[in-house]
């Protein structure tokens, strides 16, 4: 197994897929930051200010948003060997399909906490020095902030692994990649807006990574971050159980 | 080499596509240590029976094992059986030298066995360069190299000269000697007999998913009955001097004879003094007989049951 992870990772580190990715995640987090920094007590701002811990909170777990490019990675870590035919000389090498999958799940969740690291540092680095100027002080650590972050870092690995498992069961690139952006934009997006539905937002993939980096948002609850990261963890390991269910049984021709 | 751990059984071998039989009831076998082409038009099922073979499709009925177990039950499949399928399964933007090292690492040889093979196949100043700007006939060469990762016994290729130039082909045909000189066992897919026949020491000819025949090139022919060709002054007298088992056509200034060897044709001309300026065997009537027995009229290749039931 081992061997097979190293092999993950090895086709991770030679195309710059996993550049690009990080690249995002980072400009992503930069921007969502900026604006939450700038915005902050402007008129007709709902988001509570920056001078309390919740404001602070919100502050940070806006870098889990970036979770949108692991999951991405995780599906084209997968889909890619299906979309280039890759897939057969894996399957050679690893008759036993399950294995392969399990390894793409270990080596996509420790590049999840490994971009998470990543992302959380360059938040740190972006966001102290302009609070500094703005004469904000962060209450650390009573602020809930460490608990943010590392909500983050867990959120990152297990949307990695989701991305994984979606790939594994729709196996076509352009049909999961496009899917799961309408999915996490547009449908979950509707479930947090629409009254009666949005009871149920807490329970679903997006709303669970929320409550992992412990967000609030406005008119919605959401459940405990230890629970969201839970849900989360299981969402990850349906979706690659029956990816793995899949992929084991189907042709690769 | 010559144990069983490298011969290749199918036995009974099914495999449908919804309502499309690509293979049907197909059972033949490759004894270890021997280079046999595996023929027949596209869509024959050819690929089809490969695949199941290496454990890549799930056959509807029947086994395909390789020195007796499946490929799934192969203890280190890698160095049992090196498999080339498709023209190119590389992501584009990889290297060849790193694709290769991804199958060092799972299979856990050292590094320096990618460009040993690299060297081997001729590719080792590509190596660096991605797979996008690999020609096909290079696509092919890493296939190849891919194949002969782990040092395997048995070699199985599915259509290697596809997209080859003649230079290709040639090389290709050096270096399957070279693998059968080495004592693998070699099974070489192709739609064109041609381009296996002079390399190969058996066929196994499909049509249609089942078997039209196993053999050597020599009992093929033998078995079709050769044409013998002859050139000279008299042929009409040649000709009605032909015993009743053989049949003979007037082609101009030749005679086409069927159903006796050119020994005995030689032999019937010196004993009835019959002056001969040429005696010979039609080489190409391999290909006509190939088309017969795959039901081809010679003329360009059809596709069977659609380009779906060769996948």
């Amino acid at each position: 197994m081992i061997r097979l992870i190293g092999g993950e990772v090895r086709k991770l580190f030679t195309t710059k897929l996993w550049l690009w990715m990080l690249l995002g995640a980072i400009v992503l987090t930069a921007i969502f930051m900026s604006f939450t920094i700038a915005l902050d007590g402007a008129e007709g701002n709902p988001q509570p200010p920056l001078s309390t811990p919740e404001g602070q909170r919100n502050l940070f777990s806006v870098v889990g948003g970036s979770g949108v490019f692991v999951l991405i990675l995780g599906i084209i870590g997968i889909t890619g060997e299906f979309r280039h035919q890759t897939v057969t000389p894996t399957f050679l090498a690893t008759p036993q399909r399950g294995r392969v999958v399990v390894a793409k799940l270990v080596t996509y969740a420790l590049a999840g906490i490994g971009y998470g690291i990543v992302v959380v540092a360059f938040a740190i680095a972006l966001a102290l020095p302009w609070l500094a100027v703005k004469d904000i002080d962060l209450s650390l650590p009573d602020n809930g902030i460490p608990g943010v972050l590392v909500g983050t870092v867990v959120g990152l690995a297990v949307y990695s692994m989701l991305g994984v498992g979606v790939g594994a069961l729709v196996r076509n690139q352009i049909a999961a990649v496009v899917g799961s952006l309408v999915y996490l934009f547009v449908v979950e997006a509707f479930a947090a807006a629409l009254p009666t539905i949005r009871d149920y937002y807490k329970y679903l993939p997006g709303g669970a990574n929320s409550a992992l980096t412990g967000a609030s948002q406005p008119g919605t609850t959401l459940l405990e971050p230890w629970q969201g990261g839970l849900l989360l963890v299981a969402y990850g390991l349906v979706f690659a159980i029956a990816g793995t269910w899949l992929a084991v049984r189907r042709d690769v021709s | 080499m010559t144990d069983e751990s490298g011969q290749i059984e199918v036995r009974g071998l099914s495999k449908s596509f919804g309502t499309v039989k690509a293979v049907d009831n197909l059972t033949f076998s490759v004894p270890a240590g021997t280079i046999t082409g595996f023929l027949g038009p596209n869509g024959a099922g050819k690929t089809t029976t490969l695949r199941c073979l290496l454990g890549l499709i799930g056959p509807t009925s029947g086994t395909a094992t390789i020195g007796g177990r499946a490929y799934v039950d192969l203890p280190h499949p890698s160095s049992t059986v090196g498999a080339m399928l498709e023209a190119s399964s590389f992501h584009p933007a990889r290297s060849g030298r790193n694709h290769l090292r991804v199958y060092c690492t799972v299979n856990g040889f050292p590094n320096q066995r990618a460009d040993e093979v690299l060297e081997l196949v001729g590719l080792t100043k590509a190596a660096r360069q991605k797979v996008r700007g690999y020609s096909m006939g290079m696509r092919q060469r890493l296939g190849l190299a891919a194949a002969l990762l782990g040092d395997p016994r048995v070699l199985i290729l599915d259509e290697p000269a596809n997209g080859l130039d003649p230079e290709g082909i040639a090389w290709l045909r050096r270096f399957l000697r070279r693998m059968a000189e080495e004592g693998r066992t070699v099974l070489v897919s192709s739609h064109v007999l041609s381009e296996v026949e002079q390399t190969v020491d058996s066929v196994v000819i499909i049509n249609r998913g089942t078997l039209v025949r196993q053999g050597s090139i020599a009992e093929l022919a033998e078995h079709e009955g050769l044409t013998v060709l002859v050139r000279g002054p008299d042929l009409d007298r040649l000709a009605s001097a032909l015993p009743e088992r053989a049949t003979a056509q007037r082609q101009d200034a030749t005679l086409r004879i069927t159903g006796l060897s050119t020994e005995e044709v030689g032999h019937l001309a010196f004993t009835e003094r019959i002056e001969l300026h040429e005696l010979a065997t039609e080489r190409s009537d391999l290909e006509k007989i190939f088309f017969a027995l795959t039901g081809d009229s010679g003329g360009p290749v059809e596709h069977f049951g659609g380009e779906g039931a060769d996948r």
